[in-house]
């Protein structure tokens, strides 16, 4: 018998017995729909925290540094890190805020950095230097960065993020525009391009002012979070080894705190979680394919002598066992791959779904997962649906004829 | 001689107290063109026999010679080919695929032949013609009656034109003029030249065929024709 006519049979069988067919499907559909989805959905989150993590800039170190004895830590550790001229880029004062409600003023629009009804639209007063946009990667769309003089002199300026600037400013080009922070009026100087992160729109809601004015408008409050640039991956480890000697030497033990975070190594941390959460949740959907596989093998097993039966007639007919095994294996392989087939097509739908509720992004699986569970559900059902065909064809035709 | 058997036994469970002799030693011989129906007592070997005859199961000790052929020698495989060109079967039960239609199901042996195309296409219609079967080709098996099921099955059993038509109780589960239906069949592939095999408890129908082979506890207690079988 050629392959074709075994092809032709297999789809016949198929065909003749729909109900069996979809119930061996069945566990496959689901079992791969599940591994597709689960997968597909810790990937995407990792994905979205490597972009989160990424589009901050890489070699960068967050340093928070406290002392209670008066040490101005900030000076200090300027003045360190500039000396450090190979290695470092770039310093700002981080997370350093207005402590007080301030209202945003240009001509007859008023905007409130109390604004909680639409956290999406609230916009907050940053406080940093110079090197604000380099350290946190900004990059300039219009106009410039604050100079070092005006951060020195406590000028007013400031820099807007692309999402303040588009509020505040519709379409009216900003630059050279004055702005009022609590009746303070500042001139916009640049824009910084939007950086657009899903789930992260505060970080182009921003007006960046001189941290200088951390003495004036927010009483001297202490500065206790800097973000440090580095020039690259190497300088950012001997950086971070260097900066956490020279705090160790200017906080007393007792009377403060420091800790000096690479954001490398939040990148490599990412890459380990996802690799570590795809291995666990792949490791659990397997097993529901597993469940899938013994579904079929299940279903196989109950006609089992119906089918005995069907190769007793088979082989009475004068069919030869590999026929007849040949014939088995078609049919296991396209019923899997069928199952396999609409498995991934119930796991992209779920898999965008799931990406659309729970990480408000497009996400669809990755090849290789969809490659690998159709071909890990390809092999179970095909040792799961031969096994009882090789042992059928196997007997004397007159004993699979008895089987009822 | 088409079929040469001797000294067949078939025993199940042997040395055992459960020992079961299906076949005691049986011999036989059966010409090309016979009509021959073997007869027995339910139990009697009847058929055993034909299930070895058919090479659908191994006798235990004993030769078969087929066509010359020494059959207890073979490999499945070859065995396999034997059934599909020289033996038709028909059984009690039609042993049909459900999931298969009547045309699909009398094209089977041809497939398994590898028969192509056309030809194939001629010897399945010319089977089903041969027994009126034609307008229900496309009909699944449970669709039809038992008649109508038997004369599928005969038709699988002569697509290939075997020189041998072995039928194992044919018309047990038909009435009987369906079953006369079915025998005038089998007579009429008996005048066209092929060997048949009939296994029947029924004397009726048994004193149809020229030689009758009388069957009980696994040997043959008579062996002659149809007038001297039944006194």
């Amino acid at each position: 018998m050629s392959f074709r006519q075994a092809f032709k049979m297999a789809v016949k069988s198929i065909v003749g017995k729909k109900m069996r067919s979809f119930l061996t499907m069945l566990g496959i559909i689901i079992g791969v729909a599940a591994v597709v989805i689960m997968v597909s959905v810790i990937q995407g989150q990792n994905q979205q925290w490597m972009k989160y993590i990424l589009s901050q800039g890489t070699n960068r170190l967050s340093v928070e540094a406290y002392s209670w004895n008066g040490t101005n830590i900030s000076d200090e550790l300027s003045k360190y890190c500039m000396g450090l001229g190979d290695l470092v880029e770039g310093i700002t004062p981080s997370s350093l805020q207005i402590n007080q409600t301030v209202n945003i003023k240009y001509g007859s629009k008023v905007f409130s950095t109390d604004n909680w009804d639409d956290w999406t639209k609230r916009i907050t007063v940053e406080l940093g230097s110079e090197q604000y946009g380099l350290c946190n990667n900004y990059t300039i769309a219009e106009g410039r960065d604050m100079s070092h003089l005006e951060i020195e002199k406590a000028n007013n300026v400031c820099v807007l993020g692309g999402g303040a600037a588009e509020m505040i400013f519709d379409f009216v080009n900003p630059i050279g525009k004055t702005i009022t922070l609590n009746s303070t009026p500042f001139q916009v100087v640049g824009v910084y391009e939007k950086k657009g992160v899903d789930g992260w729109p505060e970080w182009d809601n921003i007006i960046l002012i001189p941290y200088t004015f951390n003495r004036s408008m927010n009483g001297n409050q202490p500065i206790q979070s800097y973000t440090i640039k580095a020039v690259d991956a190497e300088a950012s480890t001997r950086a971070s080894t260097l900066i956490q000697g020279f705090l160790k030497g200017l906080i007393p033990e007792d009377n403060g705190w420091y800790n000096v975070q690479n954001s490398n190594q939040s990148i490599d941390n990412v890459n380990e979680q996802n690799l570590m959460q795809s291995l666990v949740v792949g490791c659990i959907a397997g097993v529901s394919l597993l469940v899938g596989g013994i579904g079929i093998m299940n279903i196989m097993l109950v006609t089992v002598t119906e089918r005995t039966r069907e190769i007793g007639i088979r082989k009475a007919i004068g069919a030869e066992r590999k026929s007849i095994i040949i014939q088995f294996l078609i049919e296991a392989c396209m019923l899997c791959g069928l199952g396999g087939i609409i498995g991934i097509f119930f796991g992209y739908l779920g898999t965008l779904i799931a990406g659309k509720f729970m990480l408000q992004m497009i996400l669809y699986p990755t090849m290789s997962i969809t490659i690998g569970a159709f071909a890990f559900s390809v092999v179970l059902g095909v040792v799961f649906g031969i096994y009882p065909a090789i042992k059928a064809s196997g007997l004397q035709p007159v004993v699979a004829l008895r089987a009822d | 001689m088409l079929i040469d058997v001797k000294s067949l036994y078939k025993i199940y469970n042997e040395g055992q107290e459960s020992e079961v002799r299906a076949l005691d030693g049986v011999s036989l011989g059966i010409d090309r063109g016979e009509f021959v129906a073997i007869i027995g007592q339910s139990g009697s070997g009847k058929s055993t026999l034909m299930n070895i005859l058919g090479c659908l199961d191994i006798p235990t000790y004993g030769d078969y010679h087929l066509d010359g052929v020494d059959v207890t020698e073979r490999t499945d495989t070859q065995l396999a080919h034997i059934r599909n060109k020289q033996i038709g079967f028909i059984f009690q039960g039609y042993n049909l695929i459900p999931a298969l239609n009547v045309w699909e199901n009398v094209e089977l042996p041809l497939l398994y032949q590898g028969v192509l195309g056309s030809k194939r296409r001629d010897l399945v219609e010319h089977a089903l013609e041969r027994v009126n079967l034609l307008d229900r080709a496309k009909h699944k098996p449970t669709e039809m009656s038992g008649g109508q099921q038997q004369r599928a099955a005969i038709a699988r059993a002569i697509a290939t034109r075997p020189p041998i038509i072995m039928a194992d109780e044919p018309t047990g589960a038909l009435d009987s003029r369906t079953g006369k239906h079915v025998l005038e069949i089998l007579h009429g592939l008996h005048d066209e030249g092929s060997t048949v095999i009939l296994i029947t408890h029924d004397n009726g129908i048994a004193a149809t065929a020229e030689r009758v082979v009388r069957l009980s506890d696994g040997r043959i207690i008579y062996d002659g024709s149809r007038e001297g079988a039944f006194t």
